[in-house]
């Protein structure tokens, strides 16, 4: 059996052969050059071969995400041989009928559309302290986007769900390196017949791209991205909560917020579900330099199952707040854009913050809750700037 | 043994990734990785005899082939596509254990204490990560010497693009 091993070890003598030096091999450019990467535009770049793409949050100015600046979360390889034709959708578990769909029988139900937001649960992970593991993101690892397919209520009504199936589990195709666990996770039976709960194959109107989860995946609106599997292939009623690495111990967060740095136990954890309320400023730019006079701050804020009731900002650190406009675009899971005209901007440095607050009576707090995976960072956002 | 047939640099099995060839754009094969190249240089010498010279005489051809299509393709703001591990005791075998399934960018961007990078290098020998035990200790001191908070912030790259916002 060849491996991979054998195949850089044939490359190396090759290149040793061709007289090729191993500099030319690691193709050795400057670090701050970017990397081509087909469909993704301007991304950050967190991950390659497991394909973790985040946006800069300057991109934070349209209601719709277009799909090159769409973050992409990836736990593992994306599937390789992904065929339309041979592509199958089954349903079974705790059902009377189970059922195997082609794409061509999904794209015959009725299809329903949700503008959702979504949020990888460890968005801002690098902004907590002590610093956690886990792919690095900044603040950028959320987008939105029109989700469109069929609702999955009504696969499920026609299956015909028994009244011990309580916790619907999603199935990708994720490719599995080493012993890792595949990525399986379930969401209560509650979430699953909501009317926004979909199967979708279509994001802002095209066909999902092979990031986004082609043929079809969950759309689990409001809730942490993890919970919109992709690449789905397998959804089963279960009477439990899925039992594995993606539902524990991953994806889970402390009953009561703990003191940072501080093992939490298992028990005293729960499933993450519905994301937290936050507000992100997209501009200016943290660090930038701006003219005095009149300085437009703008940015988006969402709240995961719930509504955005205010954004304040303050330009003395907190001092004072004023409340920022929102803009029109509004959807129950999507995000709010919003501005505020800051007038008279004097010369000097200032520390600019953005604090949401929603319809649960939920605000941004001054410091987020630490946890030892570095999930839901949802502090007060705040940009450096100098007004020249 | 099987091979994706659309690219000269097939990315055949690996202990990692059993089942299939692995998913990468077109031009950006794992089989190319540079440090795993550069990594195993060494050790080619002594693996390099006719039992595998056919494997090789396919391996240099391949190689040609890239070093032609990278001089044509002339994308001078295209970067490298992987990154090196930092010099150490144990970068080769760093090289060889964990960048088998995940490229060096997912360690280059951690900063971690020594208790998290234990933590994190024994989650990986259960995932599956070939550790040597006589070599845990080293490969956690070399990750906790290089990548601890103290050290500066991971400057990310970018993907090519405009790189402007949305409007």
């Amino acid at each position: 059996m060849n491996s991979r091993r054998d195949f850089l070890k044939h490359v190396s003598a090759a290149a040793l052969a061709a007289g090729v030096t191993p500099s030319l091999l690691t193709w050795a450019l400057p670090q701050d050059q970017s990397v081509d990467f087909p469909g993704e535009d301007g991304m950050v770049l967190r991950s390659f071969r497991f394909v973790d793409l985040e946006a800069p949050v300057a991109y934070f100015n349209t209601w719709l995400t277009p799909i090159p600046h769409f973050f992409v979360r990836n736990h593992m390889f994306e599937p390789v041989q992904l065929d339309a034709q041979d592509w199958r959708l089954s349903l079974g578990g705790e059902v009377d009928k189970p059922l195997t769909l082609s794409l061509a029988e999904l794209s015959k139900l009725e299809a329903h559309s949700v503008v959702n937001t979504l949020e990888c649960a460890g968005n801002g992970r690098s902004l907590h302290r002590p610093q956690v593991p886990g792919i690095q993101w900044g603040k950028g690892a959320v987008s939105t986007a029109r989700f469109s397919g069929p609702r999955l209520r009504d696969l499920l009504q026609r299956a015909g769900v028994k009244p011990t199936g309580k916790h619907v589990m999603f199935r990708g195709l994720d490719e599995v390196p080493g012993k890792v666990p595949p990525f399986i996770r379930s969401i209560p039976i509650e979430k699953a017949l909501d009317a926004d709960t979909l199967i979708a194959t279509h994001m802002n109107g095209s066909p999902l791209t092979k990031h986004h989860g082609f043929p079809a995946r969950a759309l689990v609106p409001g809730w942490i991205g993890a919970a919109s599997c992709k690449w789905l292939t397998e959804i089963k009623l279960l009477e439990n909560e899925f039992a594995g690495n993606f539902m524990n111990p991953a994806y889970r967060f402390p009953n009561q917020p703990g003191k940072p740095g501080e093992a939490i136990k298992p028990e005293d954890t729960h499933p993450l579900t519905a994301l937290s309320v936050k507000s992100v400023i997209a501009g200016p730019s943290d660090g930038s330099t701006v003219k005095a006079g009149k300085l437009s701050i703008h940015g988006a804020a969402w709240a995961g199952e719930a509504d955005i009731a205010k954004v304040e900002i303050s330009t003395d650190a907190g001092a004072t707040w004023t409340p920022a406009k929102l803009g029109h675009d509004q959807a129950h899971y999507a995000w709010r854009l919003w501005t505020y005209e800051w007038k008279g901007a004097k010369s000097g440095d200032y520390s600019i913050l953005s604090r949401a607050t929603d319809t649960q009576g939920r605000t941004q707090p001054a410091t987020p809750v630490w946890n030892p995976s570095g999930y839901l960072y949802n502090a007060i956002d705040e940009v450096k700037i100098h007004v020249a | 043994m099987s091979h994706r047939m659309d690219s000269p640099l097939a990315y055949p099995h690996t202990n990692c990734h059993p089942d299939r060839s692995i998913p990468f754009p077109k031009g950006m094969e794992c089989g190319v990785e540079g440090p795993a190249v550069a990594a195993n240089l060494s050790r080619s010498r002594r693996f390099f005899t006719p039992m595998n010279s056919l494997g090789t005489i396919f391996a240099a051809i391949a190689l040609l082939a890239l070093a032609f299509g990278s001089a044509q393709a002339q994308k001078p703001a295209s970067a490298s596509l992987t990154a090196d591990l930092p010099a150490g005791p144990v970068q080769a075998k760093a090289t060889t254990v964990c960048l088998e399934c995940h490229e060096a960018r997912i360690i280059l961007q951690q900063r971690l204490s020594k208790a998290a990078w234990t933590k994190e290098v024994d989650k990986m020998t259960k995932w599956g990560a070939l550790v040597d035990p006589a070599d845990r200790d080293a490969l956690i001191d070399y990750l906790s010497a290089n990548f601890s908070p103290d050290k500066p912030p991971y400057d990310p790259q970018r993907t090519a693009g405009s790189g402007k916002s949305s409007k």
